[in-house]
């Protein structure tokens, strides 16, 4: 077989089985409009800012400068984190201290920000390194997740458009395995998940 | 079906549609990807219009399976639509949209390693499904069978390339990985592709 005729057969192929298996797509911008349309609009503080620093002229949609992008987020996550995270007494660097489960464990809150990401989830011993998406509902740019986990030790790593981003700024330590780093969390005081 | 032209090869279309009792007039991709960002969810369904055949047909060469494919489209189009503010004009929009599905479908494939789909053999090749056409060309169905075979290291790069006849940077772009080694996966990924042809006409 010829390249230029198995490039041909391929496009064919594609395209046939595209063409065979369509009708699941009919009445498609109907339903997204109208799921779009019930999801209610919010205001948040974030939105308020964004318009606020948003530059009049320039190339991007909802553009931000870099400093007042840096700015905005610093100031969003030292919000958050005053809001959601304590210190923890005798140790050193920052410590989750959310609500705790039925089970002695806690609801273990992971946040990322991520200014231009559109797909962020986080993997680790927690879930089999099956990723748990995180979620940005009001496009501010920081991404969230709140697993509830028993207490151990968990190795873990956020995926950022399908790039491994192993260094959590809230993390208790890291490791390098595979020549990638990977955070590590522990909750509850437990050494071993 | 034609894939998706670039935004400056459509200058002017003039779209109108009654939309809530008004005229509702589209200039360009720009001036739809506007709008749909300042909350004007039907200019958002003409862009799904225009790209949706695009979108579902990666989705489906990714994934090999109509379902799955499927509800990957919706997705990409509302995750796009949510996230639009992030999407820099300067880029190619469609580069963008595909990336999103892209990332969406190999999600998707991790979570199928853990929850295979048992009947996928049989809705590629329309088997199970009264909707589709049962491959007549044998031809066609040994790629068919190939293709799902293929690593979706190899087969993710053949299908943005002879599907979507993207250019090797933007498939670069999309899948995250250098151009250099876009351009050996497909060259070897056509390669396996006709032997594993080969392999299925003459097993001994």
């Amino acid at each position: 077989m010829r390249q230029n005729e198995i490039d041909e057969i391929l496009r064919d192929t594609l395209r046939q089985e595209v063409a065979e298996t369509t009708a699941g797509l009919v009445g498609l911008e109907e339903r997204i409009v109208i799921e779009l349309g019930e999801r209610r609009p919010r205001l948040r503080v974030s939105g308020w800012l964004r318009q606020l620093l948003a530059p009049t002229r320039g190339g991007r949609i909802g553009q931000l400068s870099v400093v007042s992008a840096t700015a905005a987020i610093c100031l969003l996550l030292g919000f958050f984190v005053a809001n959601q995270v304590g210190l923890d007494g005798g140790s050193p660097g920052i410590r989750l201290t959310p609500s705790r489960t039925t089970n002695g464990g806690q609801e273990v809150l992971f946040v990322l920000p991520a200014l231009d990401a559109t797909d962020v989830s986080v993997v680790g011993n927690f879930n089999s390194w099956e990723p748990t998406a995180l979620s940005d509902d009001d496009n501010d740019g920081i991404w969230m997740a709140s697993i509830p986990l028993p207490p151990g030790r968990y190795e873990y790593a956020f995926v950022i458009d399908g790039r491994w981003w192993g260094q959590d700024p809230l993390a208790d330590e890291y490791v390098q395995s595979y020549g990638e780093y990977s955070s590590v969390r522990y909750v509850g005081g437990g050494d071993g998940a | 079906m034609s894939p998706p032209k670039p935004p400056h090869a459509k200058p002017c279309i003039l779209i109108t549609e009654e939309a809530a009792g008004n005229v509702y007039r589209v200039q360009d991709e720009v001036s739809l990807l506007r709008a749909s960002l300042e909350g004007e969810t039907e200019a958002w369904g003409e862009v799904i219009s225009r790209y949706k055949d695009a979108v579902f047909g990666l989705c489906l060469g990714f994934l090999r399976n109509r379902a799955d494919a499927e509800d990957i489209t919706h997705d990409a189009f509302i995750r796009a639509y949510v996230n639009l503010r992030r999407y820099n004009l300067e880029k190619r929009f469609s580069t963008w949209l595909f990336t999103i599905a892209a990332n969406l479908c190999r999600n998707r494939l991790r979570y199928r390693r853990n929850h295979p789909v048992a009947t996928l053999p049989a809705q590629i090749r329309g088997g199970a499904d009264p909707a589709t056409i049962i491959a007549r060309d044998d031809r066609h169905a040994e790629v068919r069978e190939a293709l799902t075979r293929l690593p979706y290291g190899y087969r993710a790069p053949l299908v943005l390339r002879f599907y979507n006849d993207l250019p090797y940077r933007e498939i670069a772009e999309i899948l995250a990985i250098p151009e250099g080694t876009v351009k050996t996966r497909i060259h070897r990924g056509k390669s396996m592709l006709k032997r594993r042809m080969e392999e299925e006409r003459d097993p001994s």
